[in-house]
């Protein structure tokens, strides 16, 4: 190539301006260089996979959704038609009303949501304060109190069935007889095989769970520790120093410097606790019996208006127990739109490392 | 300064104000650290570890709640244990199948996991959307919705391609049946065991993406917590996409890869949904099987504290970590 002969031509325009002639590369050319080539085709293969794939993993989750959803439209006389499997053809609300009205759906939906709701707001904040002493305070036994967190998430439910139910079932209070007590004398109480102690029963009420929540025992609280402790773990710990510099106390700093950045973590955690507090069906089989209170469970059932003895039974059974399946999950379906954007923000900034 | 000093030791709880004066900074901190997780070990003190024992004590008696309140216990010593080793028709054939399911399902639920969280930490067109529905099963079909689905044939009869009559039997749908793949995979040299292991995850896929939400967020937040700089260097070097993964990517989430693997081993070991756990609790529900359920659980426990140590040993072996302190 020529050096001298490809120069730029410079031409002066108006007074203050000049234009510079490029002898540039036609665009063709230039396109070609930059998309027709192994890069680039690797690129946009690998971009497509991708993609493809995450779209085929979205169908399989959000599928399940939609067929329950159209079924829960369907009439009888769908389930029957074999040229009917995706696209309700007789849309009817009747599932619907009939689960409303006879299961007592708002009875039921706000039951669960006071249980629910005081369950998650405690076990999110008393895991946030055992989290946060976990991460940022270094005393005798740190690991061996954190071990022991991880060993009540390893001990599996049914292991702890009958003797949280007895626990609960023969709560004892009053000095002295506190459970550590009761177990102590327990060894004794055996050769006469009765307990005498008077007890509280605490079985159908929404004590049990309170009390489980609020020192951090309830369901899978020891990973919501678990994610909490690594969450403050990455906050840097100039931002206490310069706070107790100021003369901030400890527990001052935490409530007015710690919990307001980790606002996005804590509604994670929050997410967590309600949703899985709301679909629970263990410990509300263990503390709750027929008689208790009317909690999301108990609805799931044939509502008495429908008549489902015909050809579909089975097909229509199973619409009205999915129907009641999304009923349970349309609240927090529409709390987790509203929620979504902090989680992913939560996650973003845990930066857990291990 | 003084006067904040004194607050401070008021807010630390302490008698002896003279003793706290001379207090360092770390002594008092250890001490406050002590207030943060006193919640938990007042629970675990005298609520979870009785709870504990009182499972154990009860796993040696027999059980009879009495008519007038309160209930008896007689100790039958190992008799539940032998009742259900070598009385009990399908507890040990249940146990070994279930652990063996598990064992294979383990490292597929920790690679997805791991997989779909780089996929979903790179740049992809509608990369909100697609983290705000990967994490839709693990709030949403939980427990009672898990419950539902498990007995549900409408999804079964919808997915298949088949005719259904309505009665709503035997309709299995299967995303790709084992005949497509052993086609596919003839000419190589892969062993059947490992085709039939493929078609598997194929056909679980559903279950396996309930099962690793958990682990994703966890992959996912490791992944933001890697320097950019350390990928940028690396271009600049020129390392493959595929070199990047194998020297830094993988190194750098192996922490939370040890992590995720105990998570899903406990995570899988205690859900309601695997076939010992249902085994258990059936048990349960029959006339005098709460004590057996419990020596059940007991032993079941123990080969699941054992796998974990397995598990674990084996791994860190291979974790690395970044900063040594």
């Amino acid at each position: 190539m020529n050096k001298v002969e490809s120069a730029p031509k410079i031409t002066k325009e108006t007074k203050n301006s000049i234009r510079v002639d490029f002898e540039r590369t036609p665009l063709l050319e230039r396109l070609k260089a930059k998309f027709v080539n192994v890069y680039f085709f690797q690129k946009v293969l690998v971009y497509l996979f991708k993609f493809l794939f995450l779209l085929g993993i979205s169908y399989v989750i959000l599928f399940p959704f939609y067929s329950k959803i159209a079924s829960s439209f369907m009439s009888p006389e769908d389930f029957v038609d074999v040229t009917v499997s995706l696209i309700p053809r007789h849309p009817t609300l009747s599932t619907y009303k009939a689960i409303i009205i006879d299961n007592d759906y708002f009875k039921a939906f706000l039951n669960t949501l006071i249980l629910s709701g005081s369950c998650a707001i405690l076990q999110t904040f008393v895991c946030c304060l055992i989290g946060y002493g976990f991460a940022k305070f270094k005393f005798k036994g740190n690991s061996l109190l954190f071990l022991l967190v991880v060993f009540t998430m390893v001990i599996p439910h049914p292991t702890l069935q009958l003797s949280m139910f007895m626990k609960f079932r023969y709560f004892d209070i009053g000095i002295g007889k506190f459970s550590i007590f009761n177990f102590l004398g327990g060894g004794l109480m055996d050769s006469v095989n009765v307990i005498k102690n008077p007890y509280l029963n605490l079985i159908n009420s929404y004590w049990p769970l309170i009390i489980l929540s609020a020192t951090g025992l309830a369901f899978k609280n020891g990973l919501y520790i678990f994610m909490l402790r690594q969450f403050f773990k990455g906050v840097p710990d100039e931002l206490e120093e310069s706070a107790y510099l100021d003369g901030s106390g400890v527990f001052r700093t935490f409530v007015q410097i710690i919990l307001p950045l980790s606002v996005p973590m804590l509604i994670t955690v929050f997410m967590f606790a309600f949703s899985w507090q709301w679909t629970d069906n263990y410990y509300t089989s263990v503390f709750f019996t027929t008689s208790g209170p009317l909690l999301m469970p108990k609805i799931v059932k044939v509502p008495k208006s429908l008549n489902t003895s015909y050809a579909g039974e089975n097909m229509y059974v199973a619409a009205i127990r999915n129907t009641c399946g999304i009923l349970i999950l349309l609240p927090l379906l529409i709390l987790y739109t509203f929620m979504q954007r902090y989680i992913i923000q939560g996650i973003e900034r845990s930066g857990i490392t291990g | 300064m003084n006067a904040a000093k004194s607050k401070n030791d008021d807010i630390l709880g302490g008698s002896v104000k003279k003793k706290k004066r001379g207090a360092s900074l770390d002594v008092r901190k250890a001490r406050a650290g002590w207030w943060f997780v006193l919640p938990f070990i007042i629970g675990f003190l005298i609520l979870y570890l009785p709870i504990v024992f009182d499972s154990i004590k009860y796993s040696f008696h027999e059980i009879r709640i009495l008519t007038g309140g309160g209930f008896k216990l007689e100790w039958v010593g190992l008799q539940n244990y032998s009742d259900a080793l070598f009385v009990d028709p399908s507890f040990v054939q249940t146990l070994t199948t279930g652990i063996r399911q598990l064992i294979i399902d383990i490292p597929a639920i920790v690679i997805f996991a791991l997989f779909v969280a780089i996929l979903l930490n790179g740049k992809v067109a509608g990369r909100a959307a697609f983290r705000a529905i990967f994490f839709i099963p693990v709030l949403l079909t939980t427990g009672l919705i898990a419950d539902i689905d498990n007995a549900n044939i409408l999804m079964d009869s919808m997915e298949s391609s088949e005719i259904d009559t309505g009665a709503g039997t035997n309709t299995v749908s299967e995303i790709v049946s084992v005949m497509d793949v052993q086609a596919l995979f003839s000419n190589m040299m892969i062993g059947t065991e490992l085709v039939e292991y493929v078609v598997n995850l194929v056909n679980n896929i559903f279950n396996i993406i309930n099962r690793s939400g958990v682990q994703m967020l966890i992959f996912l937040s490791g992944l933001q917590s890697i320097s950019p700089s350390i990928y940028e260097s690396c271009s600049i070097d020129g390392a493959s996409g595929w070199e990047t993964f194998w020297k830094i990517t993988l190194p750098m989430v192996s922490p939370m890869i040890l992590v995720n693997t105990v998570y899903t081993v406990i995570d899988s070991f205690t859900s309601s949904s695997n076939s010992v756990m249902s085994y258990i609790s059936r048990v349960y529900q029959q006339a005098n099987g709460q004590v057996l359920s419990s020596a059940m659980s007991w032993m079941y426990f123990l080969i699941v504290m054992l796998i974990i140590a397995v598990v674990a040993a084996i791994l860190s072996a291979f974790v690395f970590y970044q900063r040594r302190d």
